[in-house]
């Protein structure tokens, strides 16, 4: 449905403490980067759609205005996306549609987040409703840690397998970031280390959670003809989807996870993918949390229902494994949250067109990208492949 | 305001925050330090932007190209402030206004005070657009934008 | 190939504050709108809404409210900031053919939120410009004294623009302010920022503003009077201030993008109705002399005229615009309700009575009309 639509470009920042730079020129940085990848000029862009997670994390009401110069987008057309931790998802959903829809020919996505000028775990618990439940949480970790241990009751995984795996998942990714050129975190850690390390809110520990990085990612989205004329190789958007489940934390189930499996569900049907297991040649998850991913590989039907432990463990998620994840060290290794979700979807376009340098998947072809937000409410995926 | 007839929940919300200038501010904040107004040249318009910029927003270049402009300048548009809002930086009433500092190619927006505002006839007579206006600079300066205390009719 | 885009039904909150929570109050609007076109939530295929957290005072707003705006285990997405861009994106959205039907929600509760000026320094450079105090209200007042300047527009004529718009407002349920006022009560009230007086200036109101959206042939199934999108356009102007002339603006780009999509060549033939967002009384002049709607500097002349008076040959504002009703972020959107029940005759005592076939929805945010959206609507 709509018309093909491409990536044809796409560049971040180095990611990470960026004191040394405004937010503007944070931003500018990833802009650049994205314009010299694709070689086109902002002349060239119809549309640019921008976001981050709550204006409250900067202290910037509107982003847009302050931002604009920076990302090119002075006399231009703008949307402005924002849906909490999946904003960056959401943000190439809405350059997606805007040149499917064939309103623009080229599209100029910026997702962008200076998380260490706040104070991100005060700004995160106001994001629940004033009245009551901002009360019970603390923060995001404490609603993970709820999902966890409800997901390992229901399926009776011991305790310790859990353990090892997230344990072996933080592992794996920031092995990953060591390759990665743009990552935040980068050092090499142990199993034993993560287990050891302080706990933040029961079962997770501090080496199972994302930092909080400054960053920015850009990606250039194109129509078929344009893609076609500029002539660098593009990664096709095979797969758009998005589902957001109730507000109330305690209203839906979080292990059968609703907006998660339906997301999938429908980015499968669109991208004609029948068993993600062995279609997919590699996934780019939105992980602020170890544990969490290993539920969202099951939700996502790579891994079966209370398997994905054993599956990590025999190292089916590694980079040479069957399906290798997050290759670029993940949301763990760098959090600028209303960029993450974009940096999913631009590793994903770099992996399918074999720009990803020493993080390259061999042979990638299809790629699943990912991003989630809410409380607990919403994911959205992107599915792109290195075919029309 | 009418009062709701069911409960409302009052809450302020404060957060902290620490903004990082960059380079390109922090020398321009600390120019200021010192009495003097930087701006940056782009050398494709040749256009000389204040305060200074590390980009030209309408070239999207790179420019590094300092040039001190002057501390005086001509009011382009001006307003009479006489309403409160938050953190506002003086009681009202008080005047701000763009001016154009001479040698550069844009307006900077400050207050323009030092002369009497309760009369807002006289105000506007004190006021033309073109009054030439110059910087008069705070006695102890910390690098920020008040450093200039505000622009004064000449 | 893409199919044209229809708007069914529209549904809004009155502006004075509810006695319901922003999340019963956004259920119930968008429930209204699903029932005025006879659907359940089975039938919404996609939800767009429109906030700005920095106005909900709720960080990832969009998230609390999601349940209210029949999204559950939908894909939707949110606009932070003009409402519509909403509309645009869930238009977009159906034009691809991957959704038959769209809600669309605009957010805002000024009885809510703090002052409006007091949020609009935090769209400021920090540095420069938020310890000076630049907020909306300030910027609309230099803007205000250079328009008065360069073309000779007088306070009265700028004061005029608030006699019609409250005037109008009387015939407006949903209204915040209205009264009959002369031109010296506008002049003689409050100078809050020289040259701007306090009722020229927009108050700060609740607007919950739902639109329901369709593919062309399940538009025509819906509804007996349907409304057709025709063209959008936007577009936003450089950041710093005091870089660019106030009277200048991305306005005009914005109505020539809409226009050129619209396929219209002559606004001033072609444009039947305009609503217009105002939230400074000048400001319906300077954006109408923008949208083409009159000359350049003819603002003054054009509410001399009394062509935009209701029973004018260009209405403009009849609901009573922004003056009378300013949800900050759902006002843009607010505008294109009332569109649509003009265009639809369905707008009650404010009825426009001139065949209209084209109207004009205009909305605004940031500093002196900083990004502006402009939506082309017909039958």
């Amino acid at each position: 449905m709509g018309r093909p639509v491409a990536i044809i470009g796409t560049g971040q920042t180095k990611h990470g403490n960026r004191r040394d730079v405004s937010y503007p020129e944070l931003v500018r940085e990833a802009v650049k980067a994205a314009f010299e990848d694709s070689g086109i000029t902002p002349k060239d862009i119809d549309g640019v759609v921008s976001g981050t997670m709550p204006s409250m994390m900067e202290g910037i009401g509107m982003t847009q205005f302050y931002l604009g110069d920076a990302m090119a987008a002075v006399g231009k057309p703008i949307l402005k996306t924002e849906t909490c931790g999946s904003t960056g998802m959401s943000i190439a959903h809405t350059a997606y549609y805007w040149v499917c829809s064939g309103e623009a020919d080229m599209v100029l996505a910026v997702g962008h987040e200076k998380m260490r000028e706040g104070e991100s775990q005060a700004v995160m618990s106001s994001c629940f409703d004033p009245f009551y439940q901002k009360y019970f949480t603390s923060g995001a970790p404490g609603i993970f840690a709820m999902q966890c241990q409800d997901w390992a009751t229901r399926y009776n995984i011991p305790e310790e397998k859990v353990r090892d795996a997230a344990a072996l998942l933080s592992v794996i990714n920031r092995d990953n970031a060591l390759d990665n050129p743009y990552a935040h975190i980068k050092r090499k850690v142990t199993v034993e280390d993560v287990k050891k390390s302080p706990i933040i809110s029961y079962p997770i520990r501090l080496l199972d959670v994302c930092p909080n990085s400054d960053g920015t990612c850009a990606v250039i989205f194109a129509s078929e003809e344009k893609a076609k004329k500029i002539g660098t190789k593009a990664a096709w958007v095979k797969g758009v989807a998005y589902r957001g489940e109730e507000y109330n934390f305690g209203d839906g189930d979080k292990v059968e996870w609703q907006s998660a499996i339906q997301c999938a569900k429908q980015a499968y049907e669109q991208a004609g993918i029948t068993h993600p297991r062995k279609e997919l040649d590699l996934v780019e998850i939105y992980n602020p949390f170890t544990f969490q991913e290993l539920l969202i590989f099951e939700c996502f039907g790579f891994s079966e229902r209370g398997k994905a432990c054993d599956d990590i463990l025999n190292g089916f998620y590694n980079r040479d494994g069957e399906l290798p994840c997050d290759r670029s060290g993940g949301v763990l290794c760098t959090n600028p949250i209303g960029a993450a979700g974009l940096i999913r979807v631009a590793e994903a376009a770099m992996q399918v067109t074999g720009k990803a340098q020493d993080r390259q998947v061999e042979g990638a072809r299809l790629a699943l990208s990912h991003a989630l937000g809410g409380v607990m409410q919403f994911n959205g995926l992107m599915i792109l492949g290195s075919e029309l | 305001m009418s009062k709701k007839e069911y409960k409302t929940f009052d809450f302020e919300l404060s957060l902290p925050y620490r903004l990082a200038y960059g380079p390109t501010w922090t020398r321009f904040f600390e120019g200021l330090q010192e009495e003097k107004i930087f701006g940056t040249k782009c050398h494709q318009c040749n256009r000389v932007l204040v305060p200074a910029r590390s980009f030209c927003p309408q070239c999207f270049v790179d420019i590094d190209d300092w040039v001190q402009v002057s501390n005086e300048g001509t009011l382009v548009t001006w307003a009479l402030i006489s309403f409160e809002f938050y953190n506002q930086p003086k009681k009202p009433p008080y005047a701000a206004g763009l001016i154009k500092l001479d040698g550069a190619d844009v307006s900077m927006f400050h207050l323009v005070d030092g002369f009497d505002m309760n009369d807002l006839d006289k105000v506007k007579e004190t006021l033309p657009i073109g009054r030439r206006v110059k910087a008069v600079w705070s006695e102890e300066k910390k690098g920020h934008i008040l450093d200039i205390k505000y622009f004064q009719p000449i | 190939m893409t199919t044209r885009v229809g708007i069914v039904e529209v549904a809004q909150s009155v502006g004075s504050e509810s006695k319901d929570n922003l999340y019963e109050e956004i259920y119930k609007i968008s429930k209204e709108v699903l029932d005025k076109a006879g659907l359940s939530i089975r039938d919404v295929d996609t939800a767009v809404s429109a906030s700005s957290d920095i106005f909900t005072g709720i960080s990832c707003a969009n998230a609390y409210y999601w349940d209210s705006t029949a999204a559950f285990l939908k894909n939707g997405s949110r606009q932070d900031g003009e409402s519509l861009f909403s509309f645009y994106y869930a238009a977009m959205r159906i034009m691809t053919g991957h959704y038959n039907t769209a809600l669309v929600v605009g957010i805002c509760r000024g009885s809510e939120h703090p002052e409006t000026d007091s949020l609009t320094t935090l769209f400021g450079d920090p540095f420069s410009q938020r310890p000076l105090g630049l907020c909306e209200t300030v910027v609309a007042a230099f803007q205000m004294r250079l328009y008065m300047e360069r073309y000779g527009i007088t306070e009265e004529q700028c004061a005029k623009v608030a006699v019609k718009n409250l005037g109008n407002a009387l015939r407006n349920p949903y209204a915040h302010r209205k009264r009959r006022y002369t031109v010296e009560d506008i002049l003689n009230s409050q100078r809050i920022a020289d040259p701007l007086t306090a009722k020229q200036c927009a108050p700060k109101s609740d607007g919950i503003v739902a639109v329901l959206l369709a593919s062309e042939e399940k538009t025509k199934r819906l509804t007996k009077k349907p409304v057709w999108f025709k063209g959008f356009g936007c577009s936003m102007d450089t950041f710093s201030i005091g870089d660019k002339d106030l009277l200048g603006g991305s306005l005009r780009d914005a109505a020539s993008r809409a226009y050129k999509k619209a396929d219209i060549s002559d606004p001033k033939k072609e444009i039947d109705l305009a609503e217009v967002c105002e939230p400074y009384a000048f400001q319906e002049l300077l954006w109408c002399e923008h949208l083409g709607l009159c000359d350049e500097g003819e603002g003054g002349k054009l509410i001399d005229s009394g062509r935009t008076q209701i029973d004018g040959d260009i209405p403009v504002n009849p609901s009573g615009g922004v003056l009378a009703n300013n949800p900050y972020i759902s006002r843009g959107l607010q505008r294109l309700v009332e569109v649509v029940l003009q265009l639809k005759g369905q707008a009650g005592e404010r009825q426009v009575e001139n065949k209209m076939k084209t109207a004009i929805a205009h909305g605004t945010t940031g500093f002196a009309g900083h990004c502006h959206a402009v939506a082309i609507l017909g039958v």
